[in-house]
Formats: structure tokens, C-alpha cells, sequence
């Protein structure tokens, strides 16, 4: 009956999602249940994470087919800890939501689209199948799109269009990569593609559609030169939604490249892992540059995704233990700290009433503690010591520099500095300089805003202080990775 | 010692509730507790049997992250100076700083920076020492933007920011090599492997990093040009940071680490070529300021290159004479910032052109002052500890260590003359501003306030400081064998045995030194403006803040310039670089993986039947058509018409749930079509140039192409039976059903129609609220 | 026939793309209705097009030789559904954008850096 553990992060929200569905009027009843049940959700994952942490993964065959047949759910260490990840994301999301967006919005399925968003997320954490893999990618697709454009005016759904036409083209794609595969190996479940392709001699083709799937989920992890739809279109929505998509979204698409580069694709390394470095090397270099290009605040959060998933790559191109668990460690990092930071530019906005950074004066004198979490913010997002994103950041450095890859290493620290010159500059700008009395200060809107964040960047500093309570695990991560075998065999009961 | 790292930190986050009585008591009286404490506490350890200690307490073991504190004669040096000028700039600052700042603000940052420091120089593990090191990096920016209503603050700080930080992230770099090379993380532990670390191929990069690292933090030339920017912080931070203890963060790393690399020969030349270069520019750029601070920042850019170039020279003599002269610098320094803050508190003015003849008004100032800078400027007098420690400077440029290297022979010849000339203009500089401001003409006019002596409590700390210049060169051994010693042996990586210091040795070349220095020195003050016109030479209007100001704003024009060149907005675009890095590395993959393959056995393969080949025929020009075709109605109907061939497709090839699903949908999404863009303009004919066609077209048939070829290959790579194959087998016994499809569809794979149902439920009711909520016109 | 069927697929690619690279909505979304039936036609070819029974189990016989792949067809079926929803949400996005920016011309629908 424990096997069944795998699939409740995936039910409950859809549950709860279709639930909320029928209340979607009462408001007040919508935001109290929408926060128990987000809670609790992330209370049973919690325990899942525990149970599989002493355990081992919790491995779930759907409707009692066997393996390889049937769809297989594994709620292994390194799922089950993004999905917890994914879970506190919610949580935030969930307080913060009342605050930044209108009764309209809510009224129209808010909720509903917010659960199934981490329903779709979860599930494609959790399968160990290709197809259904796909399948949660459009679940989440969906939600986004739902949620992108609900209470637009012009300029969102102007964006919301770009966002759906190159996710609606990708996802198109990998359909025809996973028949691709299909033909060449006769089968859908992760595990046993991996086993069969491990047997194969001729493998060029193989390579190919590994190439292909890599296309795929870089357009939705937007790595370069795939990135381009990302930016702007992130910027339009609510900054609930916009939190909840630089934080997840693009984290499904590393993940699926991560799992699919270390457990299938790994029987040409030379070439592909290689192929991977200079994407990384590229995807660091432009995403800082766009960064740094412009003085709307969302837009400037929203390039600083593009390097962190960069760095990300790193570790998967350099393909050894020390570096994936630096990629691990700095994903986890970069999906709290990407929502804390959509967070609390959305707040800025809102109370400033404008996006250009230039219009912006003395911020700190009115809202002190705001200025001084996005201060912390900064750091922790440049990967600064003691928090978060350095261990991630050390991680991957140093397995970057045991394979003697000194370009990347460079690469990697001048993009860190880049990072935080973008964000210092917002802090200079923004929040320093003289107190403007003309301003209407809101401190309650204020308050608001300001809890969920705090929530998220306790985490931020505990996974960097704390290291300690969260880094074996995230090694034991690294090492499952790189032996594929157990996966294979987990799954496969051989 | 872990107590002394985090006092102040625990006593940095008591401070927002202390500083609500600021009016009763003044913040500062409880920060004092923390350096005095802890410096009374570390003096006890001076004596001739000091041992190093080392006391190490777990923090992130699984990554070989510990917080090892290593107390040794290095680490006492820097831990005394930290708390001990702290402790007199805290005491200060209680004056300097009125009550009406925000001082529990100004506190914590000042405590931040305190225990990051002694973080800094106890650590033994690299990781905690970088943590620590970025951690002043950013209490040092907090401090210098803390009037940030000032542009000037601003800059200043952004700048201290970026350069220091670049430094550290650099210096990570370097920590990182050596933890991979050594497989250790602890400092002392390298050491012991120095031979590994220097036949490592990545010993240039490594040294290359720790310098970068090095001379950001401790404003070498070039990068020395946040420290005068840097002078916008109240003046007991230039006092405390920026002259007495940050930036000698750099010099105390460059010590630490000497024992390692001070054998290798570009060590020298690196760190000696700076420092004596950082020497020469700071001075003669000394001379050039207006500002009182500034000349302080240039001095001591000069100082901390003296200093550099000793620990370069790496000969015992050098050795000593750099842990004398971060003492002796630390006392005048220090004492000379604090009376800058005086006649800048007292006149309202730090522009020593306004300034002059205040010595009858402020005469106790005065003469704090005189000293300071007759010891800054090395002035042979034997009460002055600075003329002992230039003495050994001049004698250590004299006896460099042989060298191989040609390059590293011209430099040896060129050291005591560039040496010589750098303490010239030190010496010029220290009497411009001593006599520039409490000599000469009186402007009281052009002064903002009415100059007295200061209070008595604002005195106390640059007297105490003084009277360190005096009883050090009065009795320059005192703390010689018992302290310096200890610090010098620590660098050396080997005992160092202590030479008695003397006033008098003889006429020998180090005091001829010294004297051409006072001579030529009291020349060129006296005739200053008749030479200053050479400043228009060099640096004219060469300047590193140029090359600074320019980068930073170039990253912003620049950036902007190549991200506005492709991310227009246009989604035709952006479609058309991802197809075209799509076509261009999969094709390439292929071709080089020779992942091309082709079968084209007829056994494998289906028959080709001339019904199919007329579906097909008719849905391929269909599929053209849409291009052509100018009517939005006709093109929906192809469409259409593409859609029904497919289903007759499936009917064909034995698929007929998918035809009859294949046939509802397209039915229905024609209709949907067909709604939704009745109201739409017309189709336009296609105007674009052949530029534009021709590129669509080109990708449109590569990546048709591409997907073409793959399939081929991947239906021509069929190696294994497919698990379908078990669904055939068990779908009557275990699936209960003889469809096979309708059995996976709701059995084996049922997980994906349960989604599937949610996708299209979602997508309903995101439909329901396009149509449903619109933003009010105008609302964005 | 399979090699037919996959450059067919391939012609519905290449058409789908030209029409994605226009300017006007309408042509856009038409080339995603192409791409998706290229998409499921490549899907078909992958399974086995030879000959066959359409996967209904006749008289208990379960030999998998005589009938066709039925995985790819409930891939297929599973895809068909979730296109048709995408589908129809972007169309009406497409009408309700075209309508508030008053233009179905994605060139004019670039926006800039501040809004």
C-alpha cells in the first residue's frame, strides 16, 4: 500500500484544484481552503520525502500493470524533493495571492488553474514514463496558459499569444521525438528505453532524437538560443503568477533534461555532455547580458532566470557527482529564491505603481523591510556565502574544475557579479537615495506582501546556513544519478 | 574564538532595539563592549611562548566545510588591530556622530564588518575565509552608502561593491582550484602541500586569482580607484575600513598564503612590481587632492603598495619590516583620518584649499596631526615608529633574493630608486597636508562654521593612537620578540629570529636613502605649485575611473545594444532562431553521429496502394495551399480537408477509434475556426520582401526535412519488439476488453486519459474566463 | 509507405512552419493545426503501418503479427484530445487579443521594454 504514496502529490491538488472549482464565488472560502489545502499537501509531502529519504524511492505501477506496460510513477529522492520544493512555492503563493490579485481573478478560477499548475508540475517530477511525461508538461502547459491570460488587457494576452504558440510548437515536438524513440526502442517507460538503449550498437540516431528531446525541454527550461519567448511574456501576469512560473516552469524543463541526460542519453557523453557545456557557457553569457539591458524591474528579474538555468547546466554537462549535486542544490535554491524575487519586484510595482527603475527613488525610507529582503535577495540570488545559492554555485564550480574545465569556471564567476550588479542597481536605484514625500505610502499593502517572502527566503538562508541538514541528501541525489542502474533496476525489478 | 566572531554579530542584531534609546544613551556605548572585550581578551596571548591555537567547530561537514579557527601570530596581529582601532573608533564615533543619524543602522553595519573581519583573519578554512571576505565586501558597501540620499555615496559604494566582489568571486576561483587540487579545504593543511600546489599546471591561474583577489581588497594599482571614491562613508568608517583594516585584508591574504607561493619567482615579480608601483602612484597622486580624505585614500593606496612590495621582496628583513609597517600605519593612519573627521566636524570643510592657519584655533589637533604625519612621512626623528619601518623598507629593497629570470632583474635594479621616489612624494603629501591645513593663511570666511577645538571625547581616541607612534619609536623592540615575531614566522612558514631595532646604525645607505628623501621632499613641497602643471602630463586625462566608468556604463549600453537587437518582440523571430539552431545542430548531429540510416526492404514496409498515395497526394497540396490562399474561409476549410485525409488515414491504416475521434475533432475545430474569425480581417495578400519568403522558406524546409529523415531513420532502427505486443497478449485476460486502444486508453495507460480530461477541463474554464473577464479598456 | 507517409508528415511540417513564420494570426494558427496532424502522422508511421487487423481481438486470438501497434494509436488518441483543447484556447486568446489590440498582425504586436 506504500507505493501508493507516489501518486497522492498529484491527486490531492487535482482534487482540491477541481474542488475549489465549485465554490469559485465564495471567495473567502476559496482563499481558506486554497491555503489548508495547500498545507497540507505539503504536510504529506513532507512525509513522503522522509519515508523515501530512509527508504528508498516509493515506486507506484498504475492500475497494477507491471513495469515496463503500464505507466510507473517513482517518487524517487530527487523527485519527491522537488515536489516538496514545488510545494513551498505553493504555500507562498497561496498567501501572497489575495494581496496582489483582484476578486475578479479569483472568482474566475484562480485556484482551480493555481493546483492543477502543481499538478502538472508534480506529475512530471514523478513518472517514469516519456508519453505521460508529456501528458503532465500539457497539464502544466495548460494551467499556464489559463493563468496567463486571466484578467488580461492588451498587452497580456498580446504576450500570452507568443507564450502559447512556442510552447504549443515544442510541445508538438516532443510528441514526435517520444514516437521517434518509440519506433527505435519499442517502449515509453524511462527505465526500460534506458535499459534497451544501453544494448544498442549503431546509436547516431539515437543521439539525434536525444538532441531533439533536448530542443524540447530546452525551449521550456530556456536555455540558448531557445530562451527568446521567456522574458517578456513573464512579466505580463500577476506577479503570483509570474512567481509561480519563473519558479517552476522552467525548473520542469532542467529536471526533464537532467533526468533524461544522466538515466537514457548517456552513451555518447563526449558529444553530447560537451554540446551541453558550451549551451551552458552561452545560455550564462546572454542571459546576464539581457539582464543587464534594461530598466523595467520584471524584466530584469525575468533574464535572471536564463543564467541561473545556465549554471544548472553545468552540472549536467559536466556530468560527474560533485557537479550534480550542484545542479540539484542550485535548483532547489533557484525556485525559491526566483519566486521571493517575483514576489517582492511585484510588490515594488504595485506600490510604486510603475516598472521603470528610473522613475524610482528613496523606496527604503518608506518600506524598510522590504527594501532590506530584496537586498538579501540580491545576494542570495549572486550565490553569495552563507546562503542558498553558493553551495549550489561551489558545487558545480568545483566539478567543473575537476574535469579541467577552466572557461566554464570564469564564465560562471563573471556571470555571478553580473548578476548582482543587475540586481544591486536595482537596490540603488530603487530603494536608496532621497525619501520622496510625494508618494502615497501603502505599509499594510505593504505588510502583506512582505510575509510570504519571508517565508521564502527563510528557506533561501536555511538551505545555505543549514547546509548541513539538506546537502547528503542532495549528494545521495547526485550519486543515484550516476549510477542509473539503480534506477533501472528499482523500477524494473530485475 | 568563536566568541569573538559572533559577539558582534549577536550583538549587531541587539542593536535595532538598543538604538531606541540613542537619546538617553548614545548606541555607541554598547558597541564598545564588543571590540574592547574582545581585544583585552586576545592581548592576553602576546608573550615570547606563544603557541598557535586551533579550535574548530563543525558546520558543514559533508562539505568539508568547518569553522576552524586558527589563531596564530599572523591572525593575532590583524585580530588585535581589528578590536583595538575598533574599539577606539566605536569610542570616536560616539562623538563624531550625532544622535539624530540613524545609528542603530550605522552600528549594525559597523558590527557586520567587525565580526567579518575577525572571521577573515581567523579562519582556516578557505570556504568560511570567502564567506567572511564577501561578508566585509558588503558591510563595507552598506557603510560607505550610509548617507546614500548622496549621489556621490552612491557611486561610491556601487563601485567599493563591484571591484571588491569581482575580487572575491576571483579569489573563489582560486580556493576552488586549491580544494580540488589538495583535496583539502583548510589553509594549513595546503601548506603542507605547497610542492603539489606548485607543480600544479593551474598554478599561474591559481596565483592569478588570489592576486586579483588581493589587490581589489587591498586597492592596488589598478584597481585601487574605489578607495577614494570610498571616502563618502562618515569618517570613522575611512578610519576603521578603509584604512586600518579592510584593506589590509588583501595584504593579510597574500601573507597567508606566501608561505606557499613565495618561492616561485613570478610571486615576486607580481606582488613587489604592484605594490612598488601602487607606492609610486599613490603618492605622487597624493599630492594632487583637494579633499583632506582624499589624501588620506591616496596615502594609503600608497602604504598598503609599500607594504604589498614587502611581503614580495619575501626575505626575512622585508618580512618583518611589512608586519611593522601594518602596525605602525594602522596608529598614524588612523589617527590622522580621525583629526581629518575633527577639522571636517569643527569647519563644516574637508577642501584644503579653503583650509589653513587653523593651528592657533584647534592646537591640540594640531599637533596630534604633526606627529602623525612627520611619522607618515618617515622624517628621521627617533619618537616616530614610521622612520624605523622605512628604514627597513629602504634596507629590504637593498638585499632583494637572487633571481633567474631577466625580467625579475631589471625590477630588482629598479626597486630602491622607484622606492626612494615614492617615499619622496610621501613625504611631500604629508607636509601639504599637515601645513595646508593648520599652517599658512587663515580662511575663515570660506569656511561653512566657525572652527574650535574639538571636545575633549573626540580627541581621546587619536591621542591614544599618537601615543602608540610615540612609544614605538621610542622604544621600537618593545613589542618585537613577544608579538611581531610571532607574526612574522607565521608568513615565513619558519621561525623568524628578531633583530634588535636601532635608531642610529651608522651612515649607511637606508639613512642616505632617507635623506635624499627629506631633502629632495622639502624642495619640491616648497616649490609645489610651480610643478604641478605635470599632473596635465600624466595622468592628464588618463584615468582608471574612466576605464571603470566606462564599463559599467557600457554594460548597460552595450548589454542593451545586443539585446535589443534580437529580442524585438517579434515572435516570427524568435520562432525563426529556435527552428534554425533546431535544423543546424540536429542535422549536424545526425551527420556526425552518422545517425542517418535507411531500409528500404519491402518485407519491413508497408505496400505502397495507389488509394493512399491519393490521400496523401491531396493532403500535401492541400497543406500547400494554405500558403497561398488569400480567403480565411478557404484556408480554414483545407485545413480541414488535411484534417478529414488523416482521418481516412487512420480508417486505412486500421486505426478506427483515431478516425472517428480524428473526425469529430477536426469537424469541431473548424467550426471553432470558423467563430472565432468571422469578425477577423480578411487574409491579406503577402507582401513581404523575397528576402523574408525565402528565409521561411528555407527553414520550413529544413526542419520538414530534418523531421523527415529522423523518422526515416528511427522506422529503418527498429531493434526491439514493442512492449504493445503484452497489451495484445493481456488485454482480454487482464484488461478485460478485446479494444485493445479502448483498454490502454482507460486501463494500462489511464493515467494519461484521467490528465487528458483535465487538460481539456482546464482549458474550458480558461476559455470561460477569456470570454467572461475583461480588463476594463484602458485598465493597463 | 512508410518512407511516403514520413515525407508527407514532413510536408505538413514544412507548411505548418511557413505559415508559423507569417505575420497574420490566422496564417499562424492554421500552420499549428498542421504541425499537430504532422505530428500525429509521424506518430502512426512509427508504429507498424504493414497490413494487419486494427487492434480488436477476434476470436481470443492475441498474436501481435496480425494486428497493428495499438500503443501508437492510443498515443495518438491521448495527443488528438489535448491538441483540440490547446487549440481552442488559443484560438479564442487569438480572437479576444486581436480584438483589444485591434490588429491580428503580429508584427504590430511587438510591445516594448516598459509595458
Amino acid at each position: 500500500m506504500i507505493s501508493n504514496l507516489a501518486v497522492l502529490p498529484i491527486v490531492i491538488p487535482m482534487i482540491a484544484g477541481i474542488l475549489l472549482a465549485f465554490f469559485h464565488k465564495k471567495i473567502p472560502l476559496v482563499r481558506s481552503l486554497a491555503k489548508i489545502l495547500t498545507t497540507t499537501n505539503t504536510l504529506v509531502v513532507l512525509f513522503i520525502w522522509l519515508y523515501v529519504k530512509e527508504n528508498g524511492a516509493v515506486i507506484l505501477e498504475t492500475g497494477g500493470w507491471e513495469a515496463p506496460y503500464g505507466i510507473i510513477l517513482v517518487a524517487d529522492l530527487l523527485s519527491i524533493t522537488l515536489v516538496l520544493t514545488t510545494n513551498i512555492i505553493g504555500i507562498a503563493a497561496v498567501f501572497y495571492a489575495p494581496a496582489s490579485l483582484s476578486k475578479k481573478q479569483e472568482e474566475f478560477y484562480f485556484y482551480t488553474f493555481f493546483f492543477l499548475l502543481i499538478t502538472g508540475v508534480s506529475g512530471a517530477f514523478i513518472t517514469g514514463d516519456l508519453f505521460n511525461l508529456f501528458v503532465f508538461f500539457e497539464v502544466l502547459l495548460m494551467a499556464s496558459y489559463a493563468l496567463i491570460v486571466l484578467g488580461g488587457g492588451k498587452v497580456q494576452l498580446r504576450e500570452s499569444i507568443k507564450y502559447v504558440l512556442i510552447n504549443l510548437f515544442s510541445s508538438m515536438l516532443f510528441v514526435t521525438a517520444v514516437a521517434f524513440l518509440y519506433s527505435v526502442v519499442g517502449t515509453v517507460n524511462m527505465a526500460h528505453i534506458a535499459e534497451r538503449v544501453q544494448g544498442v550498437e549503431q546509436k547516431g540516431i539515437l543521439t539525434t532524437i536525444g538532441i531533439l528531446l533536448f530542443f524540447v525541454f530546452g525551449t521550456k527550461a530556456a536555455l540558448f538560443p531557445l530562451y527568446y519567448w521567456l522574458p517578456k511574456p513573464y512579466t505580463v501576469p500577476n506577479p503570483v503568477v509570474s512567481a509561480l512560473f519563473g519558479a517552476l516552469l522552467t525548473k520542469v524543463g532542467i529536471y526533464s533534461i537532467l533526468r533524461v541526460f544522466t538515466l537514457i542519453f548517456i552513451h555518447d557523453t563526449d558529444f553530447t555532455h560537451t554540446f551541453f557545456l558550451w549551451i551552458a557557457g552561452l545560455t550564462l553569457i546572454f542571459g546576464v547580458i539581457g539582464a543587464l539591458s534594461t530598466n523595467n524591474i520584471k524584466l530584469i528579474v525575468a533574464y535572471n532566470i536564463i543564467p541561473a538555468v545556465g549554471f544548472m547546466l553545468i552540472g549536467i554537462a559536466i556530468f560527474n557527482e560533485t557537479s550534480l549535486s550542484g545542479t540539484v542544490y542550485y535548483l532547489i535554491h533557484d525556485m525559491i529564491i526566483k519566486a521571493a524575487l517575483f514576489l517582492l519586484v511585484g510588490a515594488v510595482v504595485y506600490l510604486t505603481g510603475t516598472t521603470d527603475l528610473r522613475k524610482m527613488k528613496g523606496l527604503i525610507h518608506h518600506y524598510p523591510l522590504l527594501g532590506w529582503l530584496f537586498f538579501l535577495s540580491s545576494f542570495v540570488l549572486a550565490g553569495i556565502p552563507p546562503f542558498s545559492g553558493f553551495i549550489g554555485k561551489l558545487q558545480l564550480l568545483k566539478g567543473a574544475f575537476e574535469e579541467g574545465e577552466i572557461l566554464i569556471v570564469i564564465v560562471g564567476l563573471l556571470a555571478s557579479l553580473l548578476i548582482l550588479l543587475s540586481m544591486i542597481r536595482i537596490f540603488i536605484q530603487a530603494f536608496w537615495g532621497e525619501k520622496d514625500e510625494t508618494v502615497t505610502v501603502n505599509k499594510a499593502a505593504a505588510r502583506r506582501f512582505t510575509l510570504p517572502v519571508v517565508f521564502l527566503l527563510f528557506f533561501s538562508v536555511f538551505l545555505g546556513v543549514g547546509a548541513e541538514l539538506i546537502f547528503p541528501s542532495v549528494e545521495q541525489i547526485a550519486d543515484y544519478l550516476m549510477n542509473p542502474e539503480i534506477y533501472i533496476q528499482s523500477v524494473l525489478k530485475e | 574564538m568563536l566568541f569573538a566572531v559572533f559577539f558582534p554579530l549577536l550583538l549587531a542584531c541587539l542593536i535595532p532595539f538598543l538604538s531606541r534609546y540613542k537619546h538617553k544613551v548614545h548606541t555607541g556605548f554598547f558597541v564598545l563592549l564588543a571590540p574592547l572585550s574582545i581585544f583585552l581578551y586576545f592581548v592576553s596571548f602576546i608573550g615570547h611562548d606563544f603557541e598557535p591555537v586551533m579550535k574548530s567547530y563543525p558546520w558543514i561537514p559533508s562539505l568539508d566545510i568547518t569553522l576552524n579557527f586558527h589563531l596564530d601570530g599572523l591572525s593575532l596581529l590583524f585580530v588585535l588591530l581589528i578590536s583595538g582601532i575598533g574599539a577606539l573608533v566605536t569610542f570616536y564615533s560616539i562623538y563624531y556622530l550625532h544622535k539624530s543619524e540613524r545609528l542603530g543602522h550605522f552600528y549594525v553595519y559597523l558590527l557586520l564588518f567587525m565580526a567579518a573581519m575577525f572571521g577573515v583573519v581567523l579562519s582556516d578554512n578557505v570556504f568560511v575565509l570567502y564567506t567572511f571576505w564577501e561578508l566585509t565586501s558588503i558591510s563595507s558597501f552598506l557603510l560607505i552608502g550610509y548617507w546614500n540620499h548622496r549621489e556621490r555615496s552612491r557611486y561610491g559604494a556601487l563601485k567599493s561593491m563591484l571591484i571588491t566582489v569581482f575580487g572575491g568571486l576571483s579569489l573563489l576561483g582560486a580556493f576552488l582550484l586549491l580544494t580540488v587540487i589538495t583535496k583539502t579545504t583548510s589553509i594549513h593543511e595546503m601548506i603542507q602541500q605547497a610542492d603539489l600546489i606548485l607543480s600544479s599546471d593551474y598554478l599561474p591561474l591559481i596565483m592569478t586569482f588570489i592576486f586579483l583577489g588581493a589587490f581589489t581588497k587591498s586597492a592596488q594599482f589598478p584597481f585601487h580607484i574605489w578607495l577614494p571614491d570610498a571616502m563618502e562613508a562618515p569618517t570613522p568608517v575611512s578610519a576603521y575600513l578603509h584604512s586600518a583594516t579592510m584593506v589590509k585584508a588583501g595584504i593579510f591574504l597574500i601573507a597567508r598564503f606566501s608561505p606557499i607561493f613565495s618561492t616561485n619567482e613570478w610571486f615576486f615579480i607580481i606582488v613587489s612590481g604592484i605594490g612598488i608601483i601602487t607606492l609610486c602612484w599613490g603618492s605622487y597622486m597624493a599630492v594632487r587632492q583637494t579633499d583632506l580624505k582624499g589624501i588620506l585614500a591616496f596615502s594609503t593606496i600608497s602604504q598598503l603598495g609599500m607594504i604589498m612590495a614587502m611581503l614580495g621582496f619575501g626575505t626575512e628583513a622585508a618580512i618583518f619590516g611589512a608586519v611593522f609597517h601594518i602596525l605602525n600605519h594602522a596608529t598614524f593612519k588612523g589617527s590622522l583620518f580621525m583629526i581629518a573627521g575633527i577639522v571636517d566636524h569643527e569647519t563644516g570643510t574637508r577642501d584644503i584649499r579653503k583650509l589653513g592657519g587653523l593651528m592657533t584655533l584647534m592646537p591640540i589637533s594640531a599637533t596630534l596631526a604633526f606627529f602623525g604625519t612627520f611619522s607618515m612621512a618617515g622624517v628621521p626623528l627617533p619618537f616616530l615608529n614610521g622612520f624605523y619601518s622605512k628604514e627597513v623598507f629602504f634596507e629590504s629593497t637593498l638585499e632583494l633574493n637572487n633571481t633567474s629570470l631577466a625580467f625579475a632583474e631589471i625590477l630588482r635594479t629598479a626597486i630602491p630608486y622607484l622606492a626612494v621616489f615614492g617615499s619622496i612624494f610621501t613625504f611631500v603629501y604629508s607636509m601639504y597636508l599637515v601645513f595646508g591645513t593648520f599652517r599658512g593663511e587663515k580662511h575663515l570666511d570660506q569656511l561653512p562654521k566657525k572652527p574650535h577645538e574639538a571636545p575633549i571625547g573626540m580627541l581621546i581616541a587619536p591621542s591614544i593612537l599618537i601615543l602608540g607612534v610615540i612609544i614605538i619609536g621610542l622604544f621600537p623592540n618593545l613589542v618585537n620578540e613577544s608579538f611581531l615575531a610571532h607574526t612574522a614566522s607565521a608568513i615565513l612558514g619558519e621561525a623568524y629570529h628578531p633583530h634588535e631595532i636601532k635608531f642610529w646604525h651608522g651612515f649607511i645607505t637606508p639613512l642616505k636613502m632617507s635623506l635624499v628623501v627629506v631633502g629632495v621632499g622639502t624642495v619640491l613641497f616648497i616649490f609645489r605649485k610651480k610643478w604641478s602643471g605635470v599632473y596635465q602630463a600624466i595622468p592628464g586625462r588618463l584615468s582608471m575611473n574612466k576605464v571603470y566608468d566606462t564599463i559599467v556604463n557600457g554594460t548597460k549600453t552595450v548589454s542593451a545594444r545586443i539585446t535589443n537587437s534580437y529580442m524585438n518582440g517579434s515572435l516570427r523571430r524568435y520562432m525563426a532562431l529556435i527552428l534554425a539552431a533546431i535544423i543546424v545542430v540536429s542535422l549536424g548531429t545526425m551527420y556526425l553521429t552518422d545517425g542517418f540510416t535507411i531500409e528500404l526492404h519491402p518485407d519491413t514496409l508497408a505496400d505502397i496502394k495507389l488509394p493512399e498515395i491519393l490521400v496523401a497526394a491531396t493532403m500535401a497540396i492541400a497543406a500547400i495551399t494554405t500558403i497561398f490562399t488569400r480567403n480565411r474561409i478557404a484556408a480554414i476549410l483545407i485545413l480541414g480537408v488535411v484534417g478529414y485525409g488523416l482521418s481516412i488515414l487512420f480508417v486505412i491504416y486500421r486505426a478506427p477509434d483515431l478516425a472517428l475521434t480524428q473526425l469529430v475533432v477536426e469537424t469541431i475545430t473548424v467550426g471553432l475556426f470558423l467563430l472565432c474569425f468571422y469578425h477577423l480581417p480578411n487574409l491579406r495578400p503577402r507582401t513581404e520582401s523575397i528576402g523574408f519568403k525565402s528565409v521561411n522558406l528555407i527553414i520550413s524546409i529544413g526542419f520538414g526535412l530534418l523531421m523527415t529523415l529522423i523518422a526515416i531513420s528511427a522506422h529503418s532502427s527498429k531493434w526491439y519488439s514493442t512492449i504493445a505486443d503484452y497489451f495484445i497478449h493481456t488485454s482480454h485476460d487482464l484488461g478485460g476488453g478485446d479494444n485493445v486502444v479502448n483498454v490502454i486508453l482507460v486501463d494500462m495507460r489511464g493515467l494519461d486519459t484521467l490528465f487528458e480530461i483535465t487538460v481539456l477541463g482546464i482549458a474550458a474554464l480558461g476559455i470561460y474566463g477569456l470570454i467572461k473577464l475583461r480588463a476594463k479598456k484602458g485598465a493597463e | 509507405m512508410e518512407i511516403i507517409m514520413s515525407i508527407l508528415a514532413g510536408i505538413l511540417f514544412t507548411t505548418g512552419i511557413y505559415n508559423l513564420l507569417q505575420k497574420q494570426l490566422l496564417r499562424i494558427i492554421i500552420g499549428t493545426g498542421l504541425i499537430s496532424h504532422g505530428a500525429h502522422l509521424f506518430i502512426l508511421t512509427m508504429g507498424k503501418l504493414k497490413t494487419g487487423l486494427p487492434p480488436i481481438l477476434e476470436h481470443g486470438d492475441t498474436n501481435p503479427d496480425h494486428y497493428t501497434d495499438p500503443l501508437p494509436q492510443a498515443l495518438i488518441l491521448t495527443s488528438i484530445v489535448i491538441s483540440f483543447g490547446v487549440t481552442s484556447l488559443l484560438l479564442v486568446l487569438a480572437y479576444r487579443a486581436s480584438k483589444e489590440n485591434e490588429t491580428d498582425n503580429m508584427d504590430l504586436l511587438r510591445g516594448n521594454e516598459n509595458d
